[in-house]
C-alpha cells in the first residue's frame, strides 16, 4: 500500500464531523419531540388519581406528601403503625389526665399520604369514638375521617355505615344513623340489609335488639381479626346487659315479696330465685349493691366499664 | 514502503487555566515517520510532549492540527486498531477483575474466542512473568505486576506496531531487563515499537532510531549514532594498585578523583586513547577496575536544549 | 457482530466488577427486611400486613435500585477516565459509543438481576402470607397476596431505572463523579415533582411562568409516571395503553439521552 492511497481511504477531515454532528443533533432533537408526543399521548390514559388532601396542619400531610416523592405509600404505614401505638399506649396508662391529642392528626397524616388506606378510615374512627379513657371520645372527628375517606373512595359504602354507625351508637342521634345507613345502601354493591338496618334504627333506635343487630352486621363483615373481636366484645357487653336487666328485675322480685333488699347473692341461691352466684359471659361476678339493690358489672371483668345504654326515641 | 506510523504537522493545544482558558501548545508541528520493523525510542524530559503524541497516536485526544496515520490508515480506524498494541502511561484497569479475566475480555474484543483465547492469555501471562496470581483480583497487583498486565494486554492481538508508553516506569532492574528482552524478542520477530522513554540508557540499549522531544518540539531524529550530542567525549579510566606520586608524575591529577583506598578514576579526553595511558600505569602495577565511554546523558542534552528554548506560554500563536 | 461482541465484553466487565464490589450484597438486606418487617407487621398493625408488605416490598425494589443505578452509574465512566483504565480499552478495536452503550447495558443487566432477584423474594413472601391467611380475611384484601398486577409496578420501576442509569451516565461522561451524583439526584428529585409542574397555571397567576413550567414537565424526565405502586397495591387498572405509552417514552428518553452521551464521549480529549 502506497502512502498516496491511503489517503483515498480517509475521509475529508473537516467535513465528516460537522456532518454527524447535525446528524446527532437532528435526532436528538427527533427523539426529544417524540418523547413530548408520547407523554401527551400518556396523559390522555386516565390512571385512577390518587388524590392528594389540603393542607391542615403544620404536621402537614400535603408536606410529607412531595417529600416522600414516590414513597408515600410506605411512610403512611409508619404512620398508621405510630397512630395504633399512640392508642395503645395512651389507653393501656394508667395517668390521670392522658391525652389523645396526636391520635387524629397522626391518622390524617396516613390518609392523605395514601388517602385509599381503609383501614386506617376505618379502624380510627373506631378509636376516636371510642369513649374516654378508653379512647378520645371524638365522635366528631371519627365522621370527619370517615367523610375524609368518603371524598377519596366515594364507592365504599362501608365508610358510610361507619359513619352512621357512629350516629348511633356513640351519639345516640337515631334519625341521622339511619340516613347514613340508607346512602350506605344506595351504593352500588353494597348489601341488601344496610337497608333493613336503616328501618331499624329508624324504628327501635335506642333498643338493644337494634344494638345487637348493628354489632351482629358488623361483626360478619369484619374485614380482620381486630375488628371481629371487638364486635364480638360488643355483642357480650349487650349480652351481659341483658343478663344485668334480668337478674335486676329477680332481685326487685325478691324485694317485693321479703320486704327487704337481698344482702347477697347467698340469699337469692338460698331462696330458689337463682341456682349459682351469677357471673358475666367472661366468668367475673356480676356486684350486688345490698343498699340500692342496683346490679352492676365487676370492675374487673373484662367487659368493663359496659356501654351506656342509649336513651329510648322520644317517640316511643 | 509502507511507514508504521507518520504524522504530519500534528499539533495539540490544551487549554489551561480555570476561569480564563487560555491556550497551551503541548505539541507543535511533530512531522515524523517510522518505518516498519523499527524499534522507535520517543525521548523527552518529562512534559516534553510524548505521552501527548501517544495519546493523538492512539485517538484519546484529538489532534488541534495536523494529522497522523498508523499503517498508513487515519489513526482511530478500527481496522487499524485491531493491528497495534498499546501500553498506557502508569496502566490503570479493573479493580475487581483478575489478570485472566481482563486479557480473556480484551482478547475477546479482537475475537478470539474458545480455547483459543484462553491459550493467548496463559501464553502472554507467561510471557511476562505472572504466575499462579493470575487469578487474583487486580488490586491486589503491585506497581510492577501491573506494568507487566499492561504490557501483556498491548500483545494481546499480536500486533504489528506497539506502542509502549514509558514501559520501564515502576519496574524493578530485573523487571526492566526482561522488558528489554521482550522489546527485543519483538523487534526479532519484525514488529515495530515505538516507545517513549526518559532515560537514555534504554534508548541506547534497543533502538534502531531516535526523535528528541523538548517542549513539544521535535529537536532532533535519527539513529542514535548519528545524533551528534551522544558522542563519545571521553573515556573514565579506573585502576587500583596505584599511588598518588605515580599518578602526579604522569600529570594526571588535576583530572583523577580518589574513590577508595588506593583507587582512582581517570577522566581522559576523546583525543587522549586510553590504551595508552593504561599500559604506562600497568607497567607501574596498576590494575585495571573499569574502562568506559564518558556520553552526554540524555538529561544533560535536555538540560542544554531547554536552556535555548522560549517559556511554553509565549510559543502560543492565535 | 463485532459490535454486539465488544458492547458485550464491557458490559460483562460491568457486570462482574459490580457483583465483586460486593452490590448485591443490598439483596440479603432486601430479603431480611421484608421478613423481618412481615414477622413485626403480625403483632404492630391490626391487619393490612399485605398491604404493608407490598408497599415496602415495591418502595425497596425502588429505592436500592435507584442508589445502585446512581452510585454505580455516575462513576460508570468518569471512574475509567480518572483512573486512566479508558486509555488501554480504547486503543483496542471499540469505538466510543459502542464503549457508552456496554457500560449502560452492563449496569442495566445489574439492576435486572437485582430487581429479578427481589421480585421474587416479594413474591415468596406474599405468597406464605397468602397461605398462612384465614380465607375470610383475604377477602377484605384490595388485591390478592401474590397479585400478577404488581409486575406492571415492577416493570414501570425498572423502566425508570434504565432511565436513571441513562441520566447517571450522561453526566458521568463529562463530570465528576461528585457532580454527576448531584446532577442525577436533582433530575431524580424533579423527575418526580414534575407533575406538578404541567398544572403550574393553578399555582401562579403569571401566564409566561405557567408556560415555562409546562416546558420543563415536557424537558425533564417524567418518573413520577413510572409510579404505579399505589394503584397497583389498591387494585385500581393500569391500561395497557397507560403502560404502553410510559414504556415507550422511557425507551426513548434513554434513546434520546444515550445519543446525547455518545455524542459528547466520542468528541471528548482525554488529557
Amino acid at each position: 500500500m502506497t502512502p498516496g492511497a491511503s489517503h483515498e481511504l480517509e475521509r475529508p477531515p473537516q467535513m465528516q464531523p460537522v456532518v454527524r454532528s447535525a446528524l446527532l443533533g437532528t435526532t436528538i432533537v427527533m427523539l426529544f419531540a417524540t418523547t413530548v408526543l408520547l407523554q401527551m399521548a400518556r396523559d390522555r390514559q386516565a390512571l385512577t388519581a390518587m388524590p392528594r388532601g389540603q393542607v391542615l396542619y403544620v404536621r402537614s400531610g400535603a408536606l410529607l406528601d412531595r417529600v416522600a416523592l414516590s414513597y408515600d405509600a410506605l411512610l403512611a404505614d409508619v404512620y398508621w403503625i405510630r397512630a395504633i401505638q399512640h392508642f395503645g399506649g395512651t389507653r393501656r396508662s394508667t395517668d390521670v389526665g392522658k391525652r389523645y391529642d396526636l391520635l387524629y392528626p397522626l391518622l390524617d397524616i396516613a390518609t392523605t399520604l395514601d388517602p385509599r388506606f381503609t383501614i386506617v378510615y376505618r379502624f380510627g374512627a373506631i378509636f376516636l369514638a371510642e369513649a374516654y379513657p378508653n379512647g378520645p371520645g371524638r365522635a366528631d372527628q371519627a365522621i370527619a375521617l370517615l367523610k375524609k375517606g368518603v371524598r377519596s373512595q366515594p364507592q365504599k359504602w362501608q365508610y358510610l355505615q361507619d359513619i352512621g354507625f357512629v350516629y348511633y351508637w356513640w351519639l345516640h342521634d337515631y334519625v341521622s344513623a339511619a340516613t347514613w345507613f340508607r346512602r350506605a345502601a344506595d351504593v352500588e354493591g353494597a348489601p341488601w340489609w344496610l337497608r333493613t338496618l336503616a328501618a331499624t334504627t329508624l324504628a327501635q333506635g335506642g333498643e338493644r335488639a337494634g344494638s345487637r343487630m348493628l354489632w351482629e352486621q358488623m361483626f360478619r363483615t369484619a374485614g380482620d381479626d381486630w375488628l371481629r373481636r371487638e364486635a364480638e366484645r360488643r355483642l357480650v357487653q349487650l349480652t351481659a346487659l341483658d343478663d344485668i336487666d334480668e337478674l335486676a328485675r329477680r332481685v326487685q322480685d325478691y324485694a317485693f315479696r321479703r320486704g327487704a333488699l337481698p344482702e347477697s347473692w347467698t340469699a337469692l341461691v338460698g331462696t330458689g330465685y337463682l341456682r349459682e352466684p351469677p357471673r358475666d359471659p367472661t366468668g367475673s361476678p356480676y356486684v350486688l349493691d345490698p343498699r340500692t339493690g342496683h346490679v352492676t358489672i365487676s370492675s374487673q371483668s373484662a367487659l368493663f366499664p359496659l356501654p351506656t345504654e342509649p336513651p329510648p326515641l322520644p317517640s316511643r | 514502503m509502507t511507514l508504521a506510523i507518520r504524522t504530519t504537522d500534528l499539533t495539540k493545544d490544551y487549554a489551561v487555566g480555570f476561569w480564563r482558558k487560555r491556550p497551551y501548545r503541548a505539541l507543535d508541528q511533530l512531522s515524523l515517520d517510522v518505518g516498519t520493523g523499527d524499534v522507535f525510542g520517543f525521548l523527552g524530559p518529562n512534559g516534553a510532549g510524548k505521552t501527548t503524541t501517544l495519546k493523538l497516536l492512539m485517538q484519546l485526544t484529538f489532534p488541534t492540527r495536523g494529522r497522523a496515520e498508523i499503517l498508513g490508515r487515519p489513526v482511530g480506524d478500527v481496522d487499524v486498531k485491531r493491528r497495534i498494541g498499546y501500553l498506557p502511561e502508569h496502566p490503570y484497569f479493573y479493580d475487581y477483575l483478575t489478570a485472566e479475566e481482563l486479557l480473556g475480555g480484551f482478547a475477546g474484543m479482537f475475537g478470539y474466542r474458545g480455547a483459543e483465547r484462553a491459550r493467548r492469555v496463559g501464553t502472554l501471562l507467561d510471557e511476562v512473568g505472572i504466575g499462579p496470581e493470575r487469578r487474583l483480583a487486580l488490586r491486589k497487583f503491585s506497581k510492577g505486576m501491573i506494568q507487566r498486565v499492561g504490557l501483556a494486554q498491548a500483545l494481546i492481538n499480536d500486533p504489528e506496531v506497539v506502542f509502549l508508553d514509558e514501559p520501564m516506569s515502576g519496574l524493578d532492574p530485573l523487571g526492566r531487563r526482561e522488558v528489554r528482552r521482550l522489546i527485543l524478542r519483538l523487534r526479532d520477530q519484525g514488529r515495530t515499537v515505538f516507545f517513549s522513554s526518559h532515560i537514555l540508557a534504554d534508548a541506547e540499549a534497543l533502538c534502531s532510531r531516535v526523535a528528541i522531544l523538548v517542549g513539544g518540539r521535535l529537536r532532533t531524529v535519527g539513529s542514535l549514532s548519528d545524533i551528534t550530542a551522544f558522542h563519545v567525549r571521553g573515556w573514565e579510566l579506573v585502576v587500583s594498585g596505584v599511588e598518588e606520586p605515580v599518578l602526579m608524575r604522569m600529570g594526571l591529577m588535576q583530572r583523577t578523583t580518589r574513590i577508595g583506598e588506593e583507587r582512582y578514576a581517570i577522566e581522559l579526553p576523546i583525543d587522549e586513547p586510553p590504551d595508552k595511558v593504561l599500559s604506562d600505569l600497568t607497567v607501574t602495577g596498576a590494575r585495571l577496575v573499569s574502562l568506559n565511554p564518558i556520553r552526554d546523558t540524555l538529561e544533560d542534552f535536555f538540560v542544554r536544549q531547554v536552556s535555548g528554548v522560549d517559556p511554553p506560554e509565549s510559543r502560543v500563536k492565535g | 457482530m463485532r459490535t454486539s461482541r465488544v458492547v458485550a465484553i464491557v458490559a460483562f466487565n460491568v457486570f462482574k466488577e459490580s457483583v465483586r464490589d460486593k452490590v448485591l450484597y443490598n439483596l440479603v438486606f432486601f430479603a431480611v427486611l421484608l421478613i423481618a418487617t412481615s414477622l413485626l407487621l403480625g403483632k404492630l398493625t391490626a391487619g393490612q400486613e399485605v398491604k404493608i408488605i407490598k408497599d415496602l416490598g415495591l418502595a425497596a425494589i425502588s429505592l436500592f435500585g435507584v442508589f445502585i443505578a446512581i452510585f454505580i452509574g455516575i462513576g460508570l465512566v468518569s471512574k475509567e477516565v480518572e483512573r486512566r483504565s479508558i486509555y488501554s480499552i480504547l486503543a483496542k478495536p471499540i469505538r466510543r459509543h459502542e464503549f457508552i452503550l456496554g457500560k449502560y447495558s452492563g449496569l442495566v443487566l445489574t439492576l435486572l438481576v437485582n430487581v429479578a432477584i427481589m421480585s421474587i423474594a416479594l413474591y415468596l413472601v406474599l405468597g406464605y402470607m397468602s397461605w398462612t391467611e384465614a380465607e375470610e380475611f383475604k377477602r377484605a384484601w384490595d388485591a390478592p397476596a401474590a397479585d400478577p398486577a404488581m409486575l406492571k409496578a415492577i416493570a414501570l420501576i425498572f423502566v425508570e431505572l434504565m432511565l436513571v442509569t441513562a441520566v447517571a451516565l450522561f453526566f458521568s461522561t463529562f463530570s465528576s463523579p461528585i457532580l454527576s451524583a448531584v446532577f442525577t439526584f436533582g433530575l431524580f428529585i424533579a423527575g418526580h415533582f414534575n407533575a406538578d409542574l404541567k398544572h403550574f397555571e393553578g399555582v401562579v397567576d403569571s401566564r409566561v411562568a405557567a408556560s415555562v413550567a409546562r416546558g420543563w414537565y415536557y424537558v425533564l424526565p417524567n418518573l413520577a409516571a413510572f409510579d404505579v405502586k399505589a394503584q397497583v397495591v389498591h387494585a385500581q387498572p393500569v391500561t395497557a395503553g397507560y403502560l404502553g405509552f410510559t414504556v415507550a417514552y422511557g425507551f426513548v428518553y434513554i434513546a434520546m439521552v444515550l445519543l446525547a452521551a455518545m455524542w459528547i464521549f466520542s468528541r471528548r480529549d482525554f488529557k
